[in-house]
């Protein structure tokens, strides 16, 4: 019992895991916190749908038209909204955040209906038993995907130059562009990045959740994990996911399922209030 | 001192003209506006003034129409006593949550009053013997001096003076010490800790002001509509108050009134797309936030018809 309820938590830990990558990167290399993420991922499956079901075309290259869309629209979010507010105060980049998501958001309810699709999994929904534990290959594909991107990002952030000029960049903007760096197109490949990444991640994600224009709500629980993992730490999004979908499998089923979400929002507050830097995050200091 | 007498006495005359004149679908108009603008007025005072952002204003809605509801339906105290009471309390939990920017501020503190906003939406809907659950509870009646206030047009007669009297409030406590002091937290919290303003007060009770403002607007609200959705008190409909304080002007108390205005009657405007509608709130929201982050209050046409103080030498620098 407890083993099954562990093993099928972790899939719902990936999908956190997987927003909170896409939180911790936009957060790691621009410096902005993005409040409509989680929209954005549920904007990207959007986009998978009306490419097949409105334009007709077959779902891999639906899949592939998509990619290529949420490219532009990282390109628009950063050259329409991020770049005009860099100087802006925190809160107008805040509130831009947010409403950035309410536009995608009400686009696809205006769009494609406030009800839920259906969406094709990209590999077996059927569960598939190993030594007495039920395992689902395409939950198992999520956890595997979250683990990959983990990688890729790591070794862009640790091993390339690259990765070393978007720390600069984000760091101190004036610093890096007088060292050699186009602090410009540094972020613009961020948001870039960042969007492809917002795209995989809601084909993984919306056949297990109901793909409607509310699922951008699961951006809440991106936020909790990346805030448990340490919003700076890649490594801390995927372990703060996993252990989010962990308690809150445990919470349910020890607790009460309907307090579920309730218990994990608290998590958040307390999070916040206890250790703001998260589980392995570094702290900041603000200088005056 | 003589045009401001005749100003309030036009603004009484209209007052009490305008029911003979306006059907009673206008005067419900009117209501909604009068009442949105209270709840907006909370914010323009917690993350207008005192720069502190909270998505935690359609918590407090909520709690004030529930609040309100729930001890009339159980206790028969009437509405007009329990809408000011449950404000009293909603303020206190705005108190206390607002001790939360003691330690945090920014990003951190959106994302820890979004969480308090689901955590109190979800609690309403797991209290189904309390609270109706998801499928929400009707408002008892407003009743006051004996007669049962049903519609729009007759509950007029309560909304409006009272949010032009918390309205009034509002915008002289902007220019008292208690604004200022806010004003001088939002540009810099170390400045104003210096010059000895206890900053983490200062900022709870701005949230305790939202808190109360927001109550006040949801027993109204409540009333308004005569039925409790949990469904409409979700993070969603804090963004929604937010985009009506940054169209209208963040920093302005008209500006309250001013989005609110424009938020409620824009569907009167768009009736074949209304599908469409928050499509465009949303990107009202965005092309304010970018293009014009002080919002319509700061637009000079404005400014000058709404606001005569604004031509005074003082202002003009």
């Amino acid at each position: 019992m407890l083993a099954q309820v562990l093993v099928s938590s972790i899939t719902a830990g990936a999908v956190y895991a997987l927003i909170a990558l896409g939180f911790v990167l936009i957060h790691k290399g621009t410096g902005v916190v993005h409040f409509g993420y989680g929209d954005q991922v549920t904007f990207g499956a959007y986009l998978v749908l009306i490419a097949q079901v409105i334009v007709g075309l077959p779902f891999w290259l639906s899949v592939l038209a998509a990619v290529l869309l949420s490219v532009l629209l990282g390109g628009v979010i950063y050259g329409g909204f991020m770049w005009p507010l860099r100087n802006a105060s925190l809160l107008a980049r805040i509130i831009a955040s947010l409403a950035l998501g309410t536009v995608l958001r009400e686009f696809s309810r205006a769009y494609m209906g406030p009800n839920a699709w259906p969406f094709p999994f990209l590999l077996s929904p059927t569960a598939v038993s190993i030594g007495g534990i039920l395992v689902v290959p395409a939950n198992l594909a999520i956890v595997g995907v979250s683990l990959g991107i983990l990688g890729v990002l790591f070794l862009l952030f640790e091993k390339t130059i690259y990765g070393k000029a978007i720390m600069a960049a984000c760091d101190n903007r004036i610093g890096a562009s007088l060292v050699g760096v186009r602090v410009s197109s540094v972020f613009l490949a961020v948001w870039v990045l960042a969007s492809v990444l917002a795209t995989f991640a809601g084909i993984l994600v919306a056949p297990l959740l109901t793909l409607s224009p509310d699922m951008g709500l699961i951006g809440i629980k991106g936020f909790t994990a990346a805030v448990l993992g340490g919003f700076n730490s890649l490594l801390g999004a995927v372990i703060g996911g996993i252990t989010l979908g962990i308690l809150e499998a445990l919470a349910g089923t020890y607790i009460s399922s309907a307090l579920k979400d309730m218990i994990s929002y608290s998590i958040l507050i307390v999070v916040i209030l206890v250790r703001p830097q998260g589980l392995l995050g570094g702290l900041t200091i603000r200088k005056v | 001192m003589i045009p401001r007498l005749a100003i309030s006495a036009i603004a009484v005359a209209a007052f009490f003209a305008a029911p003979y004149f306006l059907a009673e679908y206008h005067l419900f108009q009117i209501c909604l506006i009068s009442v949105t603008a209270l709840v907006v007025l909370g914010l323009v005072v917690v993350t207008g003034l005192a720069g502190q952002i909270s998505l935690a204003q359609s918590a407090f809605v909520a709690l004030g129409g529930y609040g309100s509801a729930i001890l009339t339906a159980s206790w028969g105290v009437p509405l007009w006593a329990t809408i000011p009471a449950t404000a009293f309390f909603v303020a206190l939990a705005g108190f206390v949550l607002g001790q939360l920017t003691l330690r945090i501020s920014g990003h951190y503190l959106a994302l820890a009053t979004m969480a308090f906003t689901a955590i109190v939406q979800l609690a309403l809907i797991h209290s189904d013997p309390v609270t109706g659950g998801a499928s929400g509870m009707p408002v008892p009646p407003f009743r006051i001096f004996g007669r049962t206030l049903a519609s729009g047009g007759e509950l007029y007669y309560v909304v409006l003076p009272t949010t032009v009297f918390l309205f009034l409030l509002v915008r002289n406590l902007t220019h008292s010490r208690f604004g200022r002091a806010l004003a001088a937290i939002r540009q810099s919290e170390t400045a104003a800790e210096a010059m000895g303003i206890d900053v983490l007060r200062y900022k709870a009770v701005a949230f305790a002001a939202s808190g109360f403002l927001g109550a006040i607007g949801g027993g109204l609200l409540a009333s308004l509509s005569t039925y409790l959705d949990p469904a409409q008190y979700g993070i969603t409909q804090s963004v929604y108050f937010l985009a009506i304080a940054v169209v209208g002007g963040m920093s302005s108390s008209f500006g309250a009134v001013l989005g609110s205005a424009v938020f409620v009657l824009l569907p009167n405007f768009l009736q074949s797309f209304q599908s469409y509608l928050g499509l465009v709130f949303a990107l009202l929201l965005l092309g304010f936030i970018v293009l014009r982050p002080e919002g319509l209050a700061s637009l000079r046409l404005l400014r000058n018809a709404l606001v005569p103080a604004a031509k005074s030498p003082r202002a003009s620098r």
